[in-house]
């Protein structure tokens, strides 16, 4: 009964909170991983601003995911058709010019989208090497992207993202993301 | 008052039939213009449009047309003149006479949809002008698709003999040919490379046997880079051995940059595609706001400014008209539009003027398409050189500009022609379906050296010859007509 009423208040804490944070399916990832939203890092360019998360707990502890969507890209029909394309979109470039591909990309699907994730070392000022992930997702001749980075595993941090994505909050906000709104 | 009470009756009513005529494009409905008119026109057999290439061919006048590729609705249009569905590819037409263009052939390109397929690019020299060409020839440059560049032998331009070919690509696009030298600048997607597009440049004096120069772009889309790469390159344009300089416009509504190269560095420097390597024939960038893109980068030099004639020094400017592409539908992007730079201090260039429709003068937003600027001709003739400058307007038509002062360019005439059944939807993503619209969306624009205006349009309602009418014809010191 005592925990019972812990849930509900810790529940109730997370819908009253002026963030948004999301539990990520038990299949898909540990259960105590959390994505706080934060504030979008970056400063302005071509493109709107997305949203911004901080993970909290399980696999992907410590790590941030910046997603937006891009709309206009002209590969209507071939989609993200390789890794250089994702070198190019998933915006890993807005957290440090300076990356490199550790391996061949993935394909990888969210919802009904299609494309590709890979994984990255990056150069940081500080001399520190952080990991990040890159998704690109395409949708007819819009884009969607995800980039990822911490100090953690890639692939976790990957498999977390890819998990939050497919949440059913998130699949509702990328819809409307592509749709322009 | 009763009297009072009809007459603003009938102005609201004249207010509104006017916004809505505004607002929709309809059939049958007359185009809209100011000093342009319309002398003739062709369907281009309901074929998506891009690149117009005009060419003087003996006594005649000879318009070759590129196309994108099929739409989600007819992939490949049927030719009246064989009676197959052909993949779009290039529309050959006679336009010696302009008020009766005779459409002599399509040459069908790589089967696609969109900027999938087609053959959108082409340029044309006359093998008496190439170092080492037929003379008997005339040769036409085309991409082919995403796949390949080809050249054909066009001297009968009904029945076109291919030459060349150029493939193993990943993408194509606007690329530029030096008819004096036989240089080519073809924008291709080479296999290794990091970008979609990057320029290769070949040697085509002789175009049966093409040369291969090197491969160019910007650091970091080169083959093995890492970090962040570079915008894609649209086209370059060059001045020749005599100018000694290349224009690469890169970046399409994003990210755009104008990049000057000294010709001679860029054709006999080291080749392989090392950052240093590529970094020795540049002389200088402009980078572009994040909002904006260089689809294509027009060069002006030695303009004289009448505003400036009285200075001791500065009478003449280096100008770069620089001319965004629009991409989305329904303004769901920043304003693509014309940027002026004046790059007479070549390692100093500046924005100096900026031009585009007013969006209230047409509700534009709302009409449908693709509302901002996307390309502008690119003849050098004198009839319009360096005092006219025709600027492609998707649902805003073509636009007419007096740039004799680049300073403050200055609006002189514009043509937006009707739409027809063949004129293609245009949609936007609505609340989990679609919302189409039809406008006309004019695509490309060129000139010839008779002064007519070619402007021909992405959403399938085909090619339109304009000329000149009232003020506008003083602007480019044409006689009146």
């Amino acid at each position: 009964m005592r925990r019972a009423a812990a849930i509900a208040a810790t529940l109730m804490a997370l819908c009253a909170s002026g963030v948004g944070a999301y539990q990520l399916a038990p299949s898909s990832a540990p259960p105590s991983a959390r994505w706080r939203e934060i504030a979008w890092p970056f400063p302005r360019d071509g493109w709107p601003a997305g949203r911004a998360f901080h993970c909290e707990g399980g696999a992907c502890d410590g790590a941030e995911l910046y997603v937006r969507a891009k709309r206009g890209f002209c590969n209507c029909d071939s989609g993200v058709a390789d890794d250089d394309e994702v070198d190019r979109v998933a915006d890993i470039d807005l957290i440090t010019p300076r990356f490199s591909a550790t391996a061949p990309g993935e394909v990888v699907h969210v919802g009904e989208m299609h494309g590709r994730a890979r994984r990255y070392d990056l150069a940081i000022l500080d001399g520190t090497s952080r990991a990040a992930v890159g998704v690109a997702l395409s949708r007819r001749c819009d884009l969607f992207v995800a980039a990822a980075q911490g100090r953690g595993n890639a692939n976790a941090m990957q498999r977390a993202a890819l998990a939050f994505l497919e949440t059913r909050e998130m699949k509702a906000w990328v819809v409307a993301a592509l749709d322009g709104n | 008052m009763f009297r009072c009470v009809l007459t603003a009756a009938a102005l609201v009513f004249f207010a509104g039939s006017t916004f809505v005529h505004a607002q929709k494009q309809t059939i049958g409905a007359p185009p809209e213009a100011s000093n342009m008119k319309l002398v003739g026109s062709n369907d281009l057999q309901g074929r998506s449009a891009y690149q117009p290439t005009i060419h003087h061919q003996g006594d005649r006048w000879i318009a070759y047309i590129g196309h994108h590729g099929g739409t989600d609705d007819v992939l490949a249009p049927v030719n009246p003149m064989t009676g197959k569905a052909e993949p779009n590819g290039t529309s050959i037409i006679d336009v010696t006479d302009p008020a009766h263009p005779k459409y002599l052939r399509h040459l069908p390109g790589q089967e696609g949809k969109y900027e999938s397929g087609g053959a959108q690019m082409v340029r044309v020299c006359d093998g008496k002008t190439l170092p080492k060409g037929d003379p008997n020839a005339v040769y036409m440059l085309r991409t082919f698709g995403s796949q390949a560049h080809e050249i054909w032998n066009v001297a009968d331009p009904a029945n076109p003999a291919l030459i060349t070919r150029l493939g193993g690509l990943k993408d194509t696009h606007k690329s530029w040919w030096e008819c004096d030298t036989g240089i080519a600048y073809l924008v291709s997607g080479a296999p290794d490379w990091r970008t979609r597009r990057m320029t290769q440049i070949y040697d085509l004096s002789d175009p049966a046997h093409p040369q291969k120069i090197r491969d160019f772009g910007l650091p970091g889309q080169e083959p093995g880079s890492t970090g962040a790469v570079p915008t894609e390159l649209h086209g370059p344009i060059s001045t020749g051995p005599n100018g000694n300089r290349v224009y690469f416009g890169y970046g399409t509504n994003k990210g755009g940059i104008l990049q000057i190269v000294d010709r001679e560095k860029l054709l006999t420097g080291p080749k392989e595609p090392t950052p240093d390597n590529l970094r020795f024939p540049e002389i200088s960038r402009l980078p572009m706001s994040a909002f904006n893109g260089a689809h294509t980068t027009f060069p002006m030099l030695d303009m004289p400014v009448a505003e400036f004639a009285e200075d001791k020094d500065g009478k003449t400017r280096d100008i770069v008209m620089i001319v965004d592409e629009a991409i989305l539908n329904e303004c769901g992007e920043a304003r693509q539009m014309v940027w002026f730079a004046d790059v007479t201090t070549e390692t100093r260039p500046m924005m100096i003027s900026s031009y585009t429709v007013p969006e209230a003068s047409g509700q534009f937003c709302q009409r449908g398409g693709r509302f901002g600027s996307h390309s502008s001709n690119e003849s050098m003739a004198p009839v319009y050189y360096k005092k006219m400058a025709f600027i492609a307007f998707f649902n805003a038509g073509v636009r007419a500009l007096d740039i004799r002062d680049p300073y403050h360019p200055k609006e002189v005439g514009y043509f937006i022609p009707a739409i027809t059944q063949a004129t293609d939807k245009r949609c936007i993503p609505v609340e989990g379906g679609e919302r189409c619209k039809v406008a006309i969306q004019t695509n490309n624009v060129e000139t010839d050296d008779r002064g007519y205006i070619y402007i021909v349009d992405r959403a399938n309602t085909g090619l339109h010859i304009l000329e000149l009418a009232g003020a506008a014809r003083a602007v480019a010191g044409l006689p009146k007509n």
